[in-house]
C-alpha cells in the first residue's frame, strides 16, 4: 500500500491547493468585516457558471473567459456586499450570518432556475490530461492549482506587507475605528476586501471545475471544507488558512486510502477537533482574539 | 458554505408541493399525483421524469384518454430528501381527487414514502430499484423498472459467467440505493461462489476519487462493478480511473449509461459495460420510444424518463382495465398486467408489484450505448 | 440592618416578576389551545405532517433560544441532537421494546450527555469555538449514522417507531406533542426570568463582568448548552414517534442551519420568537410555491431582506414595536442597603492585604512586586501615572489575570489560585473603567445579578429583588428601574455598575476610575455618593486619576508607578512625596 502513497500525497496537495484558495477568500472576510461568509463557496459555484456560460454560451476564448469569470465575480463582490452585509453592517455578527445563509440558498437555486440542474464540463487550462512522473501521474488541473495556490499566496504577502494598500486594508481589519481616523475609507477596504474575496472563490471555482465538474451544488461541497481548514490553521490566519487547507486535503486523502473510505469526508473534522482540544486557537493562532 | 442550495429547508418541503389549486375540471380529469425530484441534487432527474410522463399522457390524451376522461397530473417536489417526499406526498395525498401517484426513482425517497402511501391505500408507480420496497409487505407500490436483485443478478451472470471473470472490485455509494445494490450483488456473487476481491463505500458528492481508485489499483481485480448515485461522481470517478491508468473491465449499474454521466465523462467511459433497465436498442417499443423523444425534446432518453413514460401508460392500461378509479380495482388491473410491451422491457407484474424481471446488457462504443443482450429471470411465484 | 423593616412581602407581589405564578394563566390557556387545535386539526394529510414538524422541531429550536438567545454561543449541531433524540427513540422501541416515556427520557439524557461532553470540550474557550466543534460533530455524526449500519440502520433509517399506549391516533399524539411545546414554551420563558437565565444573559451580555459578579461562567454556558441539547433531545424523539420514519439525512447540517435560521428570524432571545420563526419558516416557502422553479431563490431572499428590516427577529420587532413598554416600579419601601463592612468599622484589620505581586507580560513587567493592605471601613485609593499598572493591578486582584507571583488575602483568606467568581464569592466586587453592564437586561435586572452573589446574605426571589431595588434607591436610579439598561445615558450607566456591586454586599469594592467619562456635575455627584459609602464604612479600593476626587474620599493613598509602589500613606504626606510629585511631573495628568 505504500506504493500508492507519492500518488496520494499529490492528489492530497492538490485537492488541498483547491480548499486553501476557497478558504483563504474566507479568512480575508473575517479580518476586514468579521464576516464569516455561509455563501463563500457559492462564489466558487457562481464563478464556475460565468466562466461556463462565457465558454460555451458566448464563445469567449478560454483564457479570457477564465479571467472574465474572476473580475466578473470581483464585481458580484461588491453588488453582495452592497446587499448582504452592508444594511448590516452595524448590526450583530449573527445578523450578518443569516443574511449569508439567506444569500446562499438564493444564489444556486436562482442559478438553479436560469440555468437547469445539469451539471456540465469546463476544460483544463491545458490540452494535455498530464504526464507520468516516476508512478506518480500528475494530472495537469491539479498541478496548475497548486501552482496557482502557491501564487496567490505570494501575491497575498506582496500585497498585504509590501504595498500601502495591503497596510491600510491591515489597519482597517485590526482597528476600524483608529483605521478612519487615520484617514482610511474603512468602507472601501471592506468593499475592497469583498470583491477580492469573491474573486478568490470564483477563482477556486473556475479551478476546480474541469475537475469537479460544473454543477448547482460544487459550492456547498468546497464550502464545508474551505471553513474547516480556516479553523484548523486557525480562525482569521491567512498563512493558516492555506496550512489547513493542505491538511484536510491530505487527511481525506490518506485517511480514505488506508482507513476507510465511506468516513472520507470526517477525516477533516477529526482533525479539526484533535486541534481545538489539543491547539484551541489553531496551528498558526487567532488574531482575532477577544479584548479583555 | 453550507447545503443548502440543494435542501433549503426541511419544513420548506412544503415549499415544494407545487400544487395547482383544486380545479373545477377535477371532476372531468383523472389526476394523478406526481413526487419528482425538481430541486436539489437530482433536479435533473426529475425533469427527465416529468418528459417522459407527459410524452405518455399526450400520447394518451390526444387519443381520447381513459375512461373516456383525459389524464392530468400534479406534480409536487421532493427536493431530492427524505423529509421533502414526504411532505410532498402527503401534500398529493391530502388531495381526494388524485386515483394514483408515480413516484421517484430514488429509492430512498420511496422508502421514506411508503408509509404515508400504505396509509392512503392509492397505487404508486415507483422507479427506485432497492428490492427492499416491494417485498416488505406494502401492497400499493408497484414497480416499473427491474429491482437491483436483477440488476445484480445480471451483473454477476454476464461478469462472472459471459465474461469469465473472478477478482472482482466493487464501489458503491453509501446511501440507500447503492448500499442495497451493494448487498444484493454480494449476495448473488456468493451464489456463484466469489468473495468480492475489494469492496469500497463512499459518501455522495465526492471531489475526488484518487484514494478509491488507487486501491483497485493496487487490488489489481479483473472485473470492477458499481453503484453509483450521482453522475458527478461517477465522472469524477471514471476520468480519474483512466488517468492513473486502471483499464480494468468495468460493468457498472444503469447509471454508468445514463445521459448525463456519457456527457460528462466522455471518452473516460468508452468501452465500459452496464446493465441498463432502458435501452434504445433493445426492442421495437423502447425504438419507438426513443425516437419520439428525441423528437420531443432534442436528446437521447435513458431509464430516468423511460420509467416515467411506463408507469403512466401502465397506469392508464389498468384504469382502463379496472374501468373504475376505485384503488382496489386499479391494483387488481396493474398486477393483471402480463406481457404489455413498454420501452423498457416487457412487463409480466409479480405479486409483490414488480414489473420487470431482468435487465439489459449494453456496452460503451465511443460514447454510442450498444445493446449485447436482455437477461431475463423468472419472475417469482 | 438590625432596624430594618420586615420586607413588604405583599407589596413585593404587585411586581410581575415576584409572582410565583407568573406566567401560568398563559401557560393553562395554551395548554387549552393546544388541545382545541389538536381536536381541530386534519387526522391525517399534508397539514397535519406540516403542523407535526413544526411543533417538534419548535420544542428543538427553543433549545436554541437558550444557548443561542439566552447564553450567547452559537450551535451548529442542533438538528444533530434531534437526530441522536429520534435515533434513540426508535431504536430503543423498536429494537428493544422500550416504552416510549422512556425512551423518551433516555433520548432526552443521551443527548443532555453528548450536550455536557461537547460543552466541557469546547466551551472554556470563549466566542466561535462551540460553532466550529459543534460543525465538526454533526458532519460527522451524519457519517455515523450513514455508515454505522449495524447501529442505526444506515442510509435506509429505522422505521416502524411506534407511538405511546393511548396517543396513537393523530390527534391524540398532537395534541401530546403540542402539550409539550406549551410547557417547554412556559419552561424557556421562565427560565429567562429565573436567576440562572440572567446568570446566562449576563454570561451572553458580557462574560467578564459576570464573572466578576460570581457567575461560574464556563458552568453556566455548559448548563445551557446540556439545557439546549435534552430540548433538541425532546424534539427528536417527538419527531420519529409523529413520523414513524427517522433517516441519517433528515438531520443533517444544512437542517441545523435552517434551525438556527428560524430562531434568528423569529427572534432569539424569545421562547415565542422561536416558535413563531419556525412556524413561519413552514409557511413562507409554503405561500411562495406559486413560484414554481424559482422559490427557493426567492425564499432565499426574504431570508435576507428580512434580517435587513428586522434584525432582531420578527418577535423582537414585534415587542418593540406593540409591546406595552416598561412599566415603572412603584415607590413603595424597602429594607435599606446593609453595607456588610459596617461590622468592621475602620478597626485597624486588614480587609485586603496584597504582598510581592507581580504580573508579567512576556518581558513587560506590569507589576513589579506590589505590597500594601487595605484596612476595614477604609476608602484606599490607588494613583499613578497612566500605564502604570492600575488596572492590572485591579484586573489581577479580582482573578482576570493570574499573577505571575505573590499573594492577595481577602480577610484572612488567600485568593491566589482562585477565578473571578471565587473571589467575588468571598465577597469582592468590582465596576470597570469601560462600563461592563449587561446590555440586554433590565436596570433592576442588572443589579438583581449583583444581588445574587453566591455568599450574599439574600436568597429568596423577592428578597433578592428588594435588594436590587435598595441599591438602585441608594443611587438614585429607582425610577428607571425597569428600563433597559442601554437606554440609560452613560453617567447613570456607571451607578447602575456600582448599585450592582453595592447590591452584593461586598466585603470589598473595587472602583476602576468611577470618574472616568463623567462630566463635571456627575463627577461632584459620583463625590457625593462615595462619601455616602465611605459614611456607612464600606470598605473601598478606588482607582482614580481626579485628584479632587480622592482628596475629598481617600483615607489613604497608593501610587504606582512602572509597576512598583512608590509611595504608601496618608494623602497629605502621599501628595508632597517627591517621587510622587516627578512621576505626576514627568507625565502630564490627563483631563
Amino acid at each position: 500500500m505504500l506504493a500508492i502513497l507519492p500518488q496520494l500525497l499529490y492528489t492530497g496537495v492538490g485537492i488541498g491547493a483547491v480548499y486553501a484558495i476557497a478558504s483563504l477568500g474566507f479568512v480575508l472576510l473575517i479580518r476586514a468585516a468579521d464576516v464569516v461568509n455561509f455563501a463563500q463557496g457559492q462564489f466558487s459555484m457562481l464563478g464556475a457558471y460565468i466562466m461556463l456560460v462565457l465558454l460555451v454560451g458566448v464563445g469567449v476564448p478560454y483564457w479570457a473567459a477564465f479571467l472574465l469569470a474572476v473580475v466578473l465575480m470581483a464585481g458580484f463582490g461588491v453588488l453582495f456586499a452592497g446587499a448582504v452585509y452592508w444594511p448590516l453592517r452595524h448590526r450583530s455578527q449573527l445578523t450578518v450570518i443569516i443574511s449569508t445563509i439567506g444569500a446562499s440558498i438564493l444564489l444556486p437555486n436562482a442559478v438553479l432556475a436560469i440555468y437547469g440542474p445539469s451539471p456540465a464540463t469546463v476544460p483544463g487550462l491545458f490540452a494535455s490530461q498530464g504526464f507520468r512522473l516516476g508512478s506518480v501521474f500528475v494530472d495537469s488541473q491539479y498541478l496548475s492549482i497548486i501552482v496557482i495556490a502557491i501564487l496567490m499566496v505570494v501575491l497575498q504577502y506582496v500585497v498585504f506587507e509590501k504595498t500601502l494598500l495591503g497596510k491600510k486594508l491591515q489597519a482597517t481589519s485590526q482597528d476600524k475605528e483608529m483605521a478612519a481616523m487615520l484617514g482610511i475609507s474603512v468602507a472601501g477596504m471592506v468593499l475592497f476586501t469583498f470583491a477580492y474575496s469573491a474573486a478568490l472563490g470564483a477563482l477556486a471555482g473556475v479551478l476546480v471545475a474541469p475537475v469537479l465538474f460544473v454543477s448547482v451544488g460544487m459550492g456547498a461541497t468546497l464550502a464545508l471544507k474551505a471553513f474547516a481548514a480556516n479553523i484548523i490553521g486557525g480562525y482569521g490566519s491567512i498563512p493558516g488558512a492555506i496550512l489547513g487547507g493542505l491538511i484536510i486535503g491530505l487527511a481525506e486523502t490518506l485517511g480514505a486510502a488506508y482507513i476507510s473510505t465511506p468516513y472520507k469526508d470526517a477525516f477533516g473534522f477529526v482533525i479539526l477537533l484533535i486541534v481545538l482540544l489539543a491547539r484551541p486557537r489553531g496551528l498558526f493562532g487567532e488574531l482575532i482574539a477577544e479584548k479583555a | 458554505m453550507t447545503g443548502i442550495n440543494r435542501r433549503a429547508m426541511l419544513l420548506g418541503t412544503a415549499a415544494a408541493l407545487a400544487a395547482p389549486a383544486i380545479i373545477a375540471r377535477a371532476a372531468e380529469t383523472i389526476r394523478i399525483g406526481v413526487v419528482s425530484p425538481e430541486t436539489g441534487a437530482a433536479a435533473e432527474s426529475g425533469q427527465y421524469m416529468r418528459n417522459g410522463i407527459n410524452l405518455a399522457l399526450d400520447a394518451i390524451n390526444e387519443k381520447g384518454g381513459v375512461l373516456g376522461r383525459k389524464l392530468e397530473i400534479v406534480v409536487a417536489d421532493d427536493q431530492t430528501t427524505n423529509p421533502g417526499a414526504v411532505l410532498a406526498f402527503s401534500r398529493l395525498a391530502s388531495d381526494h381527487s388524485i386515483v394514483a401517484f408515480i413516484g421517484s426513482i430514488r429509492s430512498t425517497q420511496v422508502q421514506a414514502m411508503a408509509p404515508g402511501v400504505l396509509k392512503t391505500a392509492k397505487p404508486m408507480m415507483i422507479g427506485g430499484t432497492d428490492p427492499k420496497l416491494t417485498h416488505q409487505g406494502n401492497r400499493w407500490l408497484f414497480r416499473c423498472r427491474p429491482n437491483d436483485t436483477y440488476s445484480a443478478k445480471t451483473i454477476a451472470a454476464y461478469g462472472v459467467q459471459t465474461l469469465g471473470r473472478k477478482k472482482i472490485a466493487m464501489i458503491a455509494s453509501t446511501d440507500a440505493f447503492g448500499t442495497g445494490g451493494r448487498e444484493a450483488l454480494t449476495s448473488e456473487l456468493k451464489a456463484l461462489g466469489i468473495t468480492p476481491a475489494l469492496t469500497l463505500g463512499y459518501a455522495n458528492q465526492q471531489a475526488d476519487f484518487t484514494p478509491e481508485v488507487l486501491q483497485i489499483r493496487s487490488a489489481n481485480p479483473d472485473l470492477i462493478t458499481s453503484y453509483f448515485t450521482y453522475e458527478t461522481d461517477l465522472g469524477v470517478f471514471a476520468k480519474q480511473l483512466r488517468q492513473l491508468g486502471v483499464r480494468t473491465t468495468w460493468l457498472g449499474s444503469p447509471s454508468i449509461v445514463d445521459t448525463a454521466a456519457l456527457e460528462l465523462a466522455g471518452p473516460a467511459l468508452y468501452g465500459t459495460y452496464g446493465v441498463a433497465d432502458y435501452a434504445v436498442n433493445a426492442s421495437p417499443t423502447s425504438k419507438a420510444y426513443a425516437a419520439a423523444y428525441e423528437k420531443r425534446f432534442g436528446k437521447v432518453p435513458d431509464n430516468q424518463s423511460s420509467w416515467a413514460y411506463d408507469a403512466t401508460n401502465v397506469l392508464a392500461i389498468a384504469l382502463a382495465n379496472a374501468k373504475s378509479t376505485a384503488p382496489e380495482a386499479i391494483r387488481t388491473a396493474i398486477l393483471g398486467i402480463q406481457g404489455y410491451k413498454g420501452a423498457e422491457g416487457t412487463y409480466d407484474f409479480d405479486q409483490n408489484g414488480d414489473g420487470l424481471h431482468g435487465y439489459s446488457v449494453v456496452q460503451n462504443q465511443n460514447g454510442k450505448i450498444n445493446f449485447i443482450k436482455y437477461v431475463e429471470f423468472p419472475k417469482p411465484s | 440592618m438590625d432596624g430594618a423593616t420586615a420586607p413588604p412581602a405583599a407589596m413585593l407581589a404587585k411586581l410581575p416578576a415576584a409572582r410565583w405564578w407568573r406566567g401560568m394563566p398563559g401557560t393553562v390557556l395554551g395548554l387549552i389551545g393546544a388541545c382545541v387545535i389538536a381536536a381541530l386539526a386534519p387526522g391525517q394529510g399534508y397539514y397535519l405532517n406540516i403542523i407535526m414538524q413544526a411543533v417538534t422541531y419548535a420544542i428543538g429550536v427553543a433549545g436554541l433560544v437558550v444557548v443561542l438567545g439566552y447564553c450567547g454561543q452559537i450551535s451548529l449541531t442542533q438538528a444533530g441532537f434531534l437526530g441522536i433524540g429520534a435515533y434513540v427513540l426508535a431504536l430503543l422501541t423498536t429494537q428493544l421494546g422500550v416504552p416510549f416515556l422512556a425512551a423518551t427520557l433516555a433520548a432526552m439524557l443521551i443527548c443532555g450527555l453528548f450536550g455536557l461532553l461537547l460543552g466541557f470540550a469546547s466551551l472554556r474557550l470563549g466566542g466561535h469555538y462551540l460553532a466550529m466543534v459543534t460543525i465538526s460533530f454533526q458532519v460527522i455524526l451524519t457519517l455515523v449514522l450513514t455508515n454505522w449500519v449495524g447501529l442505526s440502520g444506515g442510509p435506509d433509517g429505522v422505521s416502524g417507531i411506534p407511538r405511546p399506549a393511548g396517543f396513537a391516533s393523530a390527534h391524540a399524539y398532537l395534541g401530546l406533542c403540542l402539550v409539550l411545546l406549551v410547557l417547554v414554551m412556559f419552561y424557556a420563558w421562565r427560565l429567562k426570568l429565573s436567576r440562572l437565565g440572567r446568570a446566562m444573559q449576563a454570561v451572553r451580555d458580557n462574560e467578564i463582568a459576570a464573572g466578576t459578579c460570581g457567575i461560574h461562567v464556563f458552568r453556566t454556558k455548559v448548563v445551557a448548552f446540556g439545557i439546549s441539547a435534552m430540548l433538541g433531545g425532546l424534539g427528536g424523539a417527538l419527531f420519529a414517534g409523529a413520523f414513524s420514519y427517522v433517516s441519517p439525512d433528515q438531520f443533517t447540517f444544512d437542517e441545523s442551519v435552517v434551525m438556527l435560521t428560524m430562531a434568528l428570524l423569529g427572534g432569539v432571545r424569545s421562547p415565542f420568537g422561536a416558535l413563531l420563526g419556525t412556524f413561519a419558516l413552514v409557511i413562507l416557502p409554503e405561500w411562495l410555491r406559486f413560484l414554481k422553479q424559482a422559490y427557493l431563490a426567492v425564499y432565499g431572499g426574504a431570508v435576507i431582506l428580512i434580517m435587513i428590516f428586522v434584525p432582531e427577529g420578527v418577535w423582537g420587532w414585534a415587542a418593540q414595536r406593540f409591546g406595552r413598554g416598561a412599566r415603572p416600579i412603584g415607590e413603595w419601601p424597602v429594607p435599606p442597603l446593609p453595607l456588610l463592612s459596617m461590622r468592621g468599622e475602620n478597626s485597624g484589620e486588614n480587609a485586603l492585604e496584597v504582598a510581592d505581586l507581580a504580573m508579567h507580560f512576556g518581558g513587560v513587567k506590569a507589576l513589579d512586586g506590589v505590597s500594601f493592605a487595605v484596612r476595614r471601613g477604609s476608602v484606599h485609593a490607588l494613583i499613578g501615572p497612566n500605564g502604570s499598572g492600575k488596572t492590572t493591578f485591579l484586573n489581577v486582584i479580582s482573578g482576570l489575570y493570574r499573577a505571575t507571583s505573590g499573594t492577595v488575602r481577602l480577610g484572612g483568606t488567600t485568593l491566589d489560585r482562585l477565578p473571578p467568581h471565587e473571589r467575588t464569592r468571598r465577597g469582592m466586587t468590582r465596576t470597570y473603567q469601560n462600563i461592563r453592564v449587561f446590555r440586554g437586561l433590565s436596570v433592576l435586572e442588572n443589579v438583581m445579578i449583583g444581588a445574587e452573589r453566591p455568599g450574599n446574605d439574600v436568597h429568596k426571589p423577592a428578597d433578592v429583588m428588594a435588594r436590587a431595588l435598595a441599591a438602585l434607591d441608594f443611587v438614585g436610579l429607582r425610577r428607571e428601574a425597569s428600563q433597559p439598561v442601554g437606554s440609560l445615558p452613560y453617567g447613570h450607566q456607571r451607578y447602575v455598575e456600582i448599585a450592582r456591586a453595592l447590591a452584593g454586599s461586598p466585603e470589598v469594592l473595587l472602583l476602576d476610575e468611577p470618574a472616568a467619562g463623567l462630566n463635571s456635575t456627575e463627577k461632584q455627584e459620583l463625590g457625593l455618593l462615595l462619601r455616602r459609602l465611605k459614611g456607612h464604612g464600606l470598605t473601598i479600593l478606588v482607582i482614580e486619576h481626579d485628584m479632587k476626587l480622592i482628596e475629598a474620599v481617600a483615607d489613604h493613598i497608593t501610587v504606582l508607578n512602572f509597576g512598583k509602589c512608590i509611595a504608601n500613606s496618608t494623602p497629605r504626606e502621599v501628595l508632597r512625596h517627591p517621587d510622587v510629585i516627578a512621576a505626576y511631573l514627568g507625565e502630564p495628568q490627563p483631563a
